[in-house]
């Protein structure tokens, strides 16, 4: 191990020391902020691995956190002690009742046409599991149809867009099913094994912390297996990859998978933090703000775009206390952005990058460094 | 049944109106002008400033939108597109930006609210235009009622469409731009002035927008998020019927509005949205280049 990565290494532990010591200094009210600026930082993680490992700029990553959130949600909501109490032996959701048709059954089985879909998510673990599911298998297909035809660069972005929008006018016109344009509100709390995870909690920040780290750390040791090289190899010249004899697609496949898999995770947290889901998680301003927190962080750098979304909303947050600071902080951010992409192509990491090579240069007797991860050329 | 064509058309014609800027910077340029939607809120605006502080309806600011929107499209040429030429996913991203700071320009009426001061017509709220009356109502054609300011829109959409046309094909400026468009390096070395004349292409590619706008605050209400779905409208149209085709964009921008109008007519108007995405995708998916797709080098 040479001294660039070594540092590397330390720069992910003392990230991971730092998150998870925030409670001691935190009041509670920051602490569920925090927790949620977390969340948003998983989604910095899989749009760097996405976009700065795999070059697939995905303007629909809201999609996979959209549907985590939603699974998780109806499983919450049919917790929730409201849900509990509408006269039935069964949880129905408010909503439902509210718009049930007059003389249809108090029932979760038959209140109205779809209701039946809601039937097994009585079971939380099974909306936990079809929260990370379901967008895992959304993108595998997705990704199955795109890759396999060959198609990259920018239509891969034009499919993803049309994608997100498509699912999230599906969802509002579902009005009996998913409350429509209010989402579901009112949800009941995580549990497991008896234990109830508050919001503002400190064991559901530990949580959020625990799969952030994780996150992070697994998907840092999947860049640097085999198939992490050769999707970097992907990235930076398609054809000659194929050429040399590797299946393309499968790579591409496996890792738009797996940053969906981040996505819907994030989305299930954040449904734990936040006790809400709604249609805004499918807006497209929602998955072209994750790109933009990745590339103000540094796209090729995985804890980079993760740092990214954490500062930028962390700032926003505590701006947002008056109005006007808040709209000229978001002019701000259009600012930065511009300016990233027009003279900082690798963003802030970039920087810290070039900051800790002539640091470890200045102390290793300026050792070559190994593959650092390269900024994709666009296109 | 006529009367859902017409609504097809009049949807077919409000998205052609905001493609059509989009096809000329996406299609000729390749970049793809995310701040095109804020374009045509700048010109919604333009109508509702001019409306408030000079007096003018609405089809004397058609003119008036059209220089202003083709002033911003110039600077933001030659501040920020200048430098990204060939980086066509690095356009969205920086052009993003600046839709951003077109945003909040209005929403900070360009700053001055910080300092207390207020100018009628900008801010966070809502603003509405008054469409004169030999624009309102109902005529007939052909024994059809249709609303006027839907057939004015169709009417203004031909003409423009009409115009673009003249300019790229029969014009020595259209001439330029289309050797631009095939190998910038040839176009340069023929004596072109490549940079001069991407300028003014992205310049008049932004002053549609800015008609478009203003046909826009006819009939819908002016607010500073109006441009995002305009924008991801055309950019998906101009996707769709191919890049670098004004006749792929039309005939697309048809059947998306036709698609539009006879699903809503039997289900709903978010249905009928959610079917035109599909219908996109599936367009890019079978044939990714577009329907109609210049073959370039």
């Amino acid at each position: 191990m040479d001294a660039k990565r070594r540092l590397d290494y330390a720069t992910y532990a003392v990230f991971i020391a730092l998150i998870m010591c925030a409670p001691l200094v935190l009041e509670e009210f920051w602490l569920n902020r925090i927790a949620k600026f977390l969340v948003y930082g998983m989604l910095g993680v899989a749009a760097s691995l996405c976009w700065g490992y795999a070059g697939i700029l995905n303007l629909g990553q809201g999609l996979f956190f959209g549907l985590g959130a939603y699974m998780m949600a109806m499983s919450l909501k049919l917790a929730s002690p409201t849900s509990l109490q509408q006269g039935s032996d069964k949880p129905v959701p408010d909503f439902m009742l509210w718009n049930a048709e007059p003389g249809a059954p108090t029932d979760l089985c038959c209140i109205n046409r779809g209701s039946f879909l809601w039937l097994p998510f009585q079971h939380q673990w099974f909306g936990v599991m079809m929260g990370l599911l379901v967008p895992v298998v959304v993108a595998a297909g997705l990704g199955w149809v795109m890759f396999r035809k060959r198609i990259a660069g920018v239509f891969v972005s034009i499919i993803t867009l049309a994608l997100v929008l498509l699912v999230r006018l599906v969802l509002i016109d579902a009005q009996p099913l998913t409350n429509g344009f209010n989402g579901l509100t009112d949800l009941g709390y995580l549990t497991i094994g008896g234990f109830e995870f508050d919001p503002y909690s400190a064991a559901t920040y530990y949580l959020v912390a625990s799969a952030l780290s994780l996150s992070l750390i697994l998907a840092r040791m999947l860049v640097e297996t085999r198939a992490g090289l050769i999707l970097q190899a992907i990235r930076d010249d398609q054809n000659r990859v194929r050429y040399l004899g590797f299946d393309v697609p499968v790579y591409q496949i496996f890792f738009f998978a797996v940053s969906a898999a981040i996505g819907g995770i994030a989305g299930i947290l954040y449904v734990v933090v936040a006790d809400f889901a709604s249609p805004t998680f499918l807006d497209l301003t929602f998955s072209i703000t994750m790109v933009i927190w990745a590339a103000v962080g540094g796209r090729g750098s995985l804890l980079g775009a993760c740092i990214g979304a954490i500062l930028i909303n962390t700032i926003e947050a505590r701006v947002s206390e008056t109005e006007g600071f808040l709209q000229a902080w978001r002019a701000i951010i259009g600012l930065i952005f511009v300016l990233v992409v027009l003279f900082l192509p690798r963003g802030l990491a970039g920087l810290a990058n070039d900051a800790g090579e002539w640091l470890t240069g200045r102390l290793g007797g300026g050792r070559r460094r190994a593959t650092a991860p390269r900024v994709a050329s666009s296109e | 049944m006529a009367e859902i064509i017409f609504i097809g058309l009049s949807l077919s014609s409000i998205l052609l109106l905001v493609a059509l800027g989009l096809a000329i910077t996406y299609g000729a340029m390749g970049v793809i002008n995310m701040a095109h939607g804020e374009l045509v809120m700048a010109g919604a605006y333009v109508t509702v400033l001019s409306g408030i502080w000079l007096h003018l309806n609405i089809i004397a600011a058609i003119p008036l939108a059209f220089l202003v929107t083709a002033l911003i499209g110039y600077l933001i040429e030659r501040l920020v597109v200048r430098r990204l030429y060939g980086r066509l996913l690095d356009t969205l991203l920086a052009t993003w930006g600046v839709a951003i700071l077109i945003q909040q320009a209005v929403r900070l009426e360009f700053g001055l609210s910080f300092f207390g001061r207020h100018i009628a017509g900008l801010g966070v709220g809502l603003q509405n235009v008054t469409v004169p009356e030999a624009l309102t109502g109902a005529i007939t054609i052909g024994g059809v009622q249709v609303n006027a300011f839907r057939a004015f829109i169709i009417g203004v959409t031909v003409v423009l469409t009409f115009a673009t046309w003249l300019l790229m094909y029969r014009s020595s400026f259209g001439v330029q731009v289309r050797a631009i468009m095939r190998n910038p390096n040839m176009a340069a070395a023929c004596g072109i002035n490549v940079q001069r004349v991407n300028a003014l292409t992205f310049a008049y590619g932004s002053g549609l927008a800015g008609v478009a706008g203003v046909m826009m605050s006819g009939f819908k209400t002016v607010f500073p998020d109006m441009g995002t779905p305009m924008v991801v409208d055309g950019f998906l149209v101009v996707a769709a019927g191919g890049v670098g085709s004004l006749l792929g964009t039309i005939l697309s921008a048809g059947l998306l509005g036709q698609i539009n109008g006879i699903v809503a007519s039997v289900t709903n108007d978010i249905l009928a949205r959610a079917m035109v995405f599909a219908v996109v995708i599936l367009i890019i998916v079978l044939k990714p280049r577009g329907l109609f797709s210049y073959r370039g080098r």
